[in-house]
């Protein structure tokens, strides 16, 4: 079982020293950690992805003998969820710390940067309330602290800022993991590894677990692929390729590479769905994860990028819910709403013009032209009572006959 | 690019203005040596404009220390200079040297 875990989870540190690099965020968020009278209760770690805010998060509590209470981004951080889980836990000092050698509980929320939309409406409020009532420490991880929303959490914060890990850093650590799973290496492969990491100590192990785990010599060689980052992979190649991914890290990593419209994979996942799982379970499954995708690309909007990772993560689990099932098909792509939009173009062009007539004449938006005047007009033409009308809208003969024949709007 | 060691430099003679904004800015001196040291990286980037003006350099760097051997070194022998996105902090990295003898970080659990 130890050997499916990924390398991130098995090689991630246990202890504050195991942490690599950023020692003065380190020394800062200790300090503030074992000062009891500190004089901010919450601290907002911010930073980079993959630079070790929620490691060090893990490793502190672990080492200090806490226990964390935590909400991440896949979570819906509204104010009442937030007040619902965190209220009782940082009002009241934990029952265990009797009976336990746990010293007390820490409240620590992942991506609060990733608060956004109307699921997590009231969040940031609820927040500054939690940590104003609160009795134990409140930690958050943000990467983008400079937001507009977080300015207020910003101001009854300690604020400690995390830099990209530095490549000869990274180098160090790979070149650890590499000897402690008996593969000998070539330096420059880890050093490219780690130069196209830019600094995320996660991805450069991804990158080496992606690349070496079949292995027991990794070169150069070896590493060419990661050049295939940033290199355009069709739509087609990139369905074929992750429906048939013999692993969870394979449909991650393929999603990560390519760089096809999120959106339209998103869709062109969904539509595939039913033709790649036969057994409803499987399907229902698998349906759940893409749900869970599209909460995150919601989410993720045009600024929280950050977020990705989850996206892809949330897919790659929607295409390797029963690898050993799988069967070559015959996938549709493009996406089917495309397809719909694509056919359903010249009506809805066409709808469109006789709506902005209908606007402009009665003073009303399109769409009230569309739900409340086209209805009526539809019926004076079958009483052939709208000659008038028509005239004085100015409707083509075209229009005219698009609407009489119009089946639901 | 004018490197200077982060535990002690010295710098030319300054009006007492500048003198006291260098010391709000993070940097602390000492007597004795006549030095500076920077005692608070909070204002690292004002610290090293502000620096740059009073030695009329482009740019200032401040020596890094190296976690495998504690050595202190410039980054300007570093290989990955122009890949490095975090010119001074976090103070400590890997020296060439330590890296090319392929030392790697131990365990402390």
């Amino acid at each position: 079982m130890k050997e499916d875990l990924l390398w991130v989870e098995k090689y991630r540190p246990k202890r504050i020293a195991d942490v690599v690099g950023n020692d003065e965020a380190k020394t800062a968020f200790v300090n503030w950690f074992n000062n009891a009278n500190r004089t901010k209760k919450a601290v907002l770690l911010y930073g980079p992805p993959g630079v070790g805010k929620t490691t060090l998060v893990n490793a502190a509590t672990h080492e200090f003998g806490f226990r964390v209470i935590e909400m991440n981004a896949s979570d819906t951080r509204n104010e009442k969820a937030i007040t619902r889980v965190a209220g009782p836990a940082t009002a009241f000092a934990a029952l265990d710390t009797f009976s336990t050698e746990s010293k007390g509980n820490v409240l620590f929320m992942d991506e609060v940067d990733g608060i956004a939309g109307n699921e997590d409406r009231g969040g940031v409020s609820a927040i500054l309330r939690i940590i104003e009532d609160s009795r134990i420490p409140v930690v958050m991880a943000a990467n983008d602290p400079d937001i507009e929303k977080l300015r207020p959490l910003k101001k009854v914060s300690t604020l400690i800022r995390f830099y990209q890990v530095r490549i000869p850093m990274i180098i160090s650590l790979l070149q650890k993991i590499c000897q402690k799973e008996r593969i000998k290496t070539e330096f420059e492969a880890i050093e490219r590894i780690a130069e196209n990491s830019r600094g995320d100590v996660r991805s450069a192990i991804n990158d080496l677990q992606s690349i070496a785990e079949t292995t027991k010599m990794l070169t150069l060689q070896d590493t060419e692929g990661l050049s295939a980052r940033n290199k355009d992979i069709s739509m087609d190649e990139t369905l074929r390729q992750f429906f048939s991914s013999k692993s969870l890290l394979d449909a991650s990593m393929l999603l990560s590479y390519s760089s096809v419209d999120y959106d339209e994979l998103l869709m062109s996942i969904a539509d595939n769905l039913p033709l790649r799982y036969k057994d409803p379970d499987e399907l229902a499954a698998a349906y759940n994860f893409v749900s869970r995708a599209d909460m995150f690309r919601g989410r993720i909007g045009v600024d929280n990028w950050h977020l990705l990772r989850y996206f892809f993560n949330s897919l790659a689990e929607a295409g390797a819910v029963s690898p050993k099932s799988y069967e070559p098909f015959t996938f549709i792509s493009p996406p089917i709403r495309v397809i719909t939009l694509f056919w359903t173009k010249g009506k809805r062009t066409m709808l469109d013009g006789v709506c902005t007539k209908i606007g402009q004449r009665c003073h009303v938006s399109r769409a009230t032209a569309k739900n409340d005047f086209i209805p009526f007009l539809k019926v004076l033409l079958a009483k052939n009572k709208a000659n008038n009308v028509v005239t004085w809208l100015e409707l083509l003969p075209e229009e005219v006959e698009f609407i009489s024949k119009m089946s639901r709007f | 690019m004018v490197v200077l060691n982060k535990k002690a430099f010295k710098l030319p003679f300054m009006e007492r203005e500048k003198f006291l904004l260098l010391v709000r800015l993070g940097l602390s001196y000492d007597r004795t040596t006549g030095t500076f040291r920077v005692a608070n990286y909070n204002n690292l980037a004002k610290l090293s404009g502000t620096l740059a003006e009073i030695l009329g350099a482009d740019e200032i760097t401040f020596t890094q220390t190296c976690c495998m051997c504690g050595k202190d070194y410039s980054c300007n022998e570093c290989k990955y200079l122009e890949l490095c996105d975090t010119k001074n902090l976090p103070f400590q990295c890997i020296c060439g040297q330590c890296l090319r003898e392929g030392k790697t970080f131990k365990d402390t659990s």
